[in-house]
């Protein structure tokens, strides 16, 4: 399956770029006002190193989903489907990562979906899509 | 001796929360143990040692679907 | 009992019998008796402002406002459903007189879908067991769905002549009455036919929800109505349960096949509430909370409330033998991991969206052996707790496909599992004793964990036929029957016989709690544990020493419970997880997070401020309604809280002598007498004697502390304080009765 990956050594947390990554994503993929909406988040940590919330397709959120909204697509990506969301949010609290997002204006969550816009914004190259065996599911 | 909510136990060296518990087959798991009125993390509960003549109490949260 | 290694649960959860290859000549044999349009809407701030009224016997269809007074003194749920009721009936209405209503109510949370448990309703009737009102608790899809097509409530009077499916349709704006001549009987057919009917395509499905009944809600006083949901993942009906109080036999004696709700496709905020970000923050607290803390605490989600079985057992109090013991070494034969490697996990279990505890767990893969549906593959809802210890041990069957049968059948059959095993156990009970024999049950041996003669019973009870149709009369009727045909000594076949005011008691033993026997006997529907479960509280933690002690908490835990059943929420997710910091609060029992939890979501849909107080008072309302209900009805005194001994003390030297240290301890240190030497006989007197005394002292401190009179009447002086005092017909009664 398609699954963003990131080379923590590589980013530097934002320190010394403009989180281009989270921009783009917010900005040109869900047409946000700022990078605080992107599906993935960079973090600068106190000891110089830098940690990241992305979404690696793991699939608990699909086992979880009392509409069936979530699924793999022929990538292996897991989609939302918001026609058929109803809205109730079990994706964000069972999602171990945190990867899931909301804005109070949209009823329907969002995630990665390995589009790979941020890819290329990333100044350090530090981001990259992968293919990586589908997860077995698990029982959560 | 010890006491378990308000009923005497005998108490032996070594005895832990968990050694309580199992003596007294309170397998509910939703409970509020106190040692003396000094809180007991359930985390603790296989380690933490119970003293002879001790005051437990082992409150049970409701139930009851 | 150490839990051995779960095998998790491989069963294809897709497979099973299906029925509905005759749909379309089932179809075509309806007639349209009466169409009626009208205007779909959603509720703003939690309320549509408006319900549906169908007369069965005129075909009448009607909708009738929501008063802002309703709203005022009864909220919505059991509330509205009590008052409907009311106006409805007289004192001299019984259950199967045409003005007889059932009444289907979510609330004004019903629906959201944020919040773990928030898609229940409230159905209230005439009971056939009681003759009092019942208020019977239910999930699945129909209430929200009912709510979302534009109604506050379904009311439903009179008699059809001929049975009639009644189909509102929210999405068009249609409701039907048609007949329904070729309609099998039973749910779990039944339901997966007029689901796939009357939903447009297999993606409209889960627009759909079927409340219906099955055969031996025919022929016993002890129907009860499933409400369904379609189960996407495993491509098949869910059925939960209004259990208690035989309304599903109310249901077919007005010739109801089914009510069908279509309603409209399910969005987040279809409750136009005044905050929706409350909801969604509040929802989302929840599901984390559930997702870290569940597998540490009750295990909802693998287990369902079947977690319980063992915990019951390890603690005396799982219901063994019709209530005479508490624990049996077989227990462990149908202990949670037997299920949780029964019960398919890879699922989406909630009965409603949102519900992140997801105890609605099914057994996939169940070939029957026995009755019209052997050999078939079918899916059990269950079990549930109540179901592993009333089918189960409380009439000696550890076997888990005969408990699991016995389930099914109870479910598609349309009868109460609780009311079922009660009754059941006390069958095997005068069997054992003598009261009942071969010739009397026309040859069911009803011996202690005989599941087939058991399972026998159940499908004459559907069959309408043999000893069935005496043992579907329930609990009450079958000790007034035996005692005028002689068959037993009167006293003991009362004290044996756990009912109260008509109803059978639920799966948990009260012998040893005092409180608990005030939480079952004193509740105003009948002895089902929906408003007080204090066992813990009262015998393991000692926490009520004395009787204004118990009667703080038989004040408190119903009001507070009551509450639920006015908004259209489930109480699991209140008590049945805890935040992990739950044990540093200052009461814990209460979960005070979870209350201020739930009073937000009731802000946040309604605008309207509520806090611990005002939230008691609304409950008070319908809760002391309720009981002048019962008193018009003629069965709301004193006289009718009083216990079956067996709830309260050792009927048998058997039974005494199985606890022989714990009563005879009582005997020396409470009673101040010395039961050395003392023959067995002369004991249990004196501990009946006691502990009934000690029952009518409690009374005495609950009444109190209710604000009631000594015979259990509502003062004026609690009216006046509720506001019920503007209602002249209750103020009538509560002056009749010395209140």
């Amino acid at each position: 399956m398609r699954q963003l990956k990131i080379n923590l050594p590589k980013c530097d947390g934002g320190r010394n770029c403009d989180h281009e990554c989270e921009e783009a994503c917010a900005v040109k993929m869900f047409k946000l006002e700022d990078r605080q909406g992107a599906a993935l988040h960079i973090q600068e940590l106190a000891d110089g190193q830098s940690a990241a919330i992305i979404c690696d397709q793991c699939g608990d959120c699909v086992t979880v989903c009392p509409a069936d909204a979530l699924q793999r697509n022929k990538l292996g990506v897991v989609m939302i489907d918001k026609k058929l969301c109803v809205g109730c949010y079990m994706c964000i609290g069972f999602c171990e990562k945190d990867a899931f997002e909301r804005q109070p204006k949209w009823l329907e969550p969002y995630k990665c979906t390995a589009c790979g816009i941020c890819v290329k914004a990333c100044p350090h190259a530090a981001l990259e899509i992968v293919d990586v065996p589908v997860p077995a599911p698990r029982i959560i | 001796m010890i006491q378990v909510n308000g009923d005497p136990l005998a108490w032996t060296p070594g005895l832990t929360v968990r050694g309580v518990l199992q003596a007294k087959k309170y397998l509910f798991p939703m409970l509020i143990v106190t040692i003396d009125d000094r809180r007991v993390e359930r985390a603790d509960y296989d380690r933490e040692p119970v003293p002879d003549g001790a005051v437990v109490q082992v409150i049970h949260l409701l139930s009851g679907g | 009992m150490t839990a051995p290694t779960i095998t998790p649960c491989e069963v294809d959860f897709t497979r099973r019998t299906e029925y509905h290859e005759g749909l379309e000549t089932i179809r075509a044999a309806h007639r349209l008796l009466k169409e009626f349009t009208f205007t779909p809407s959603l509720p703003q701030k939690g309320y549509n402002d408006r319900t549906l009224y169908v007369d069965l016997t005129t075909r009448e269809v009607k909708e009738k406002p929501v008063t802002q007074q309703m709203k005022d003194l009864f909220v919505g749920g059991r509330g509205f459903g009590l008052w409907q009721l009311w106006n409805a009936v007289t004192p001299a209405t019984r259950w199967n007189d045409p003005e007889n209503e059932i009444i289907i109510a979510p609330g004004p949370v019903a629906g959201i879908t944020q919040y773990p448990g928030s898609g229940k309703s409230l159905v209230v009737s005439i009971s056939p067991q009681t003759d009092i009102p019942i208020d019977s608790n239910v999930g699945g899809y129909f209430g929200p769905l009912l709510k979302f097509s534009g109604f506050d409530a379904l009311e439903l009077q009179g008699k059809s002549d001929q049975d009639v499916i009644l189909f509102i349709d929210g999405q068009r704006g249609i409701i039907r009455v048609e007949t329904a001549p070729l309609e099998p009987a039973d749910s779990h057919v039944l339901a997966e036919i007029l689901t796939r009917m009357y939903a447009e395509d297999e993606a409209d499905r889960v627009n759909i929800s079927v409340v219906c009944t099955g055969a031996a809600a025919e022929h016993s006083l002890i129907g009860m109505l499933n409400f369904t949901w379609w189960d996407k993942r495993r491509g098949c009906i869910r059925l939960k349960q209004a259990g208690r109080g035989g309304i599903g036999t109310v249901f077919r004696d007005k010739k109801i096949r089914a009510l069908v709700c279509r309603g409209p496709v399910i969005k987040a905020d279809m409750n136009h509430p005044v905050d929706f970000e409350t909801l969604a923050r509040t929802g989302i607290k929840l599901h984390k909370e559930i997702r870290t803390q569940d597998d540490l605490q009750c295990k909802m989600r693998r287990n369902g409330t079947a977690h319980i079985v063992e915990i019951m057992d390890a603690y005396d109090l799982l219901p063994v033998h019709n209530f005479q013991y508490g624990s049996h070494p077989d227990t462990h034969k149908i202990a949670s991991y037997v299920w949780e490697g029964r019960c398919s996990q890879m699922t989406s279990d909630g009965c409603w969206y949102g519900c992140s505890m997801g105890c609605a767990k099914g057994a996939d893969g169940l070939v029957l052996k026995t009755g019209p549906y052997k050999g078939h593959m079918v899916t059990v809802d269950g079990p549930e707790y109540e179901n592993a210890a009333g089918l189960g041990s409380n009439g000696g069957v550890f076997d888990p496909d005969s408990l699991l049968e016995l389930n099914f059948y109870c479910d598609t059959y349309g009868i109460c599992t609780i009311t079922y095993g009660t009754l059941a156990a006390f069958t095997m009970e005068c069997y054992q004793r003598g009261i009942l024999n071969k010739e009397r049950t026309g040859g069911l041996e009803l011996t202690w964990g005989n599941a087939e003669a058991d399972l026998e019973m159940m499908h004459q009870m559907a069959r309408g036929e043999g000893f069935g149709l005496i043992a579907g009369r329930g609990v009450k009727k079958m000790k007034e029957l035996f005692i005028a045909n002689g068959w037993g000594d009167p006293q003991l076949i009362n004290d044996i016989g756990m009912e109260n005011k008509g109803l059978e008691y639920s799966q948990y033993l009260s012998k040893e709690s005092l409180a608990q026997q005030g939480g079952y006997a004193l509740t105003n529907k009948g002895p089902q544990h929906d408003e007080a479960w204090v066992i813990f509280m009262d015998m393991v933690n000692k926490q009520l020493p004395t009787f204004e002690d118990k009667a703080e908490a038989l004040y408190y835990y119903p009001l507070w419970r009551t509450w639920f059943g006015l908004m259209g929420f489930c109480k699991l997710p209140w008590n049945d997880v805890a935040p992990a910091d739950n044990s540093a609060t200052a009461e814990p029992a209460k979960i005070p997070e979870h209350v201020q939890n739930y009073l937000a979501l009731f802000t946040a849909t309604t605008g309207i401020q509520i806090d611990v107080e005002t939230m008691l008072m609304q409950s008070a309302r319908v809760y002391n309604f309720q009981r002048i209900f019962n008193i018009r009805m003629g069965k709301g005194l004193r006289a009718n809280d009083i216990p079956p001994y067996r709830a309260v003390g050792p009927v048998t030297r058997e039974e005494y002598a199985s606890r022989a240290e714990r009563y005879d301890k009582q005997m020396l240190e409470e009673i101040g007498v010395d039961p050395a030497a003392k023959p067995m006989e002369e004991k249990m007197a004196i501990t009946r004697e006691y502990r009934m005394d000690r029952y009518s002292k409690l009374c005495d401190a609950v009444y109190t502390r209710r604000g009631w009179t000594l015979d259990g009447v509502p003062t004026m002086a609690r009216l006046k304080e509720l506001g019920l005092d503007v209602l002249p017909e209750v103020v009538a009664i509560v002056q009749a009765h010395g209140g």
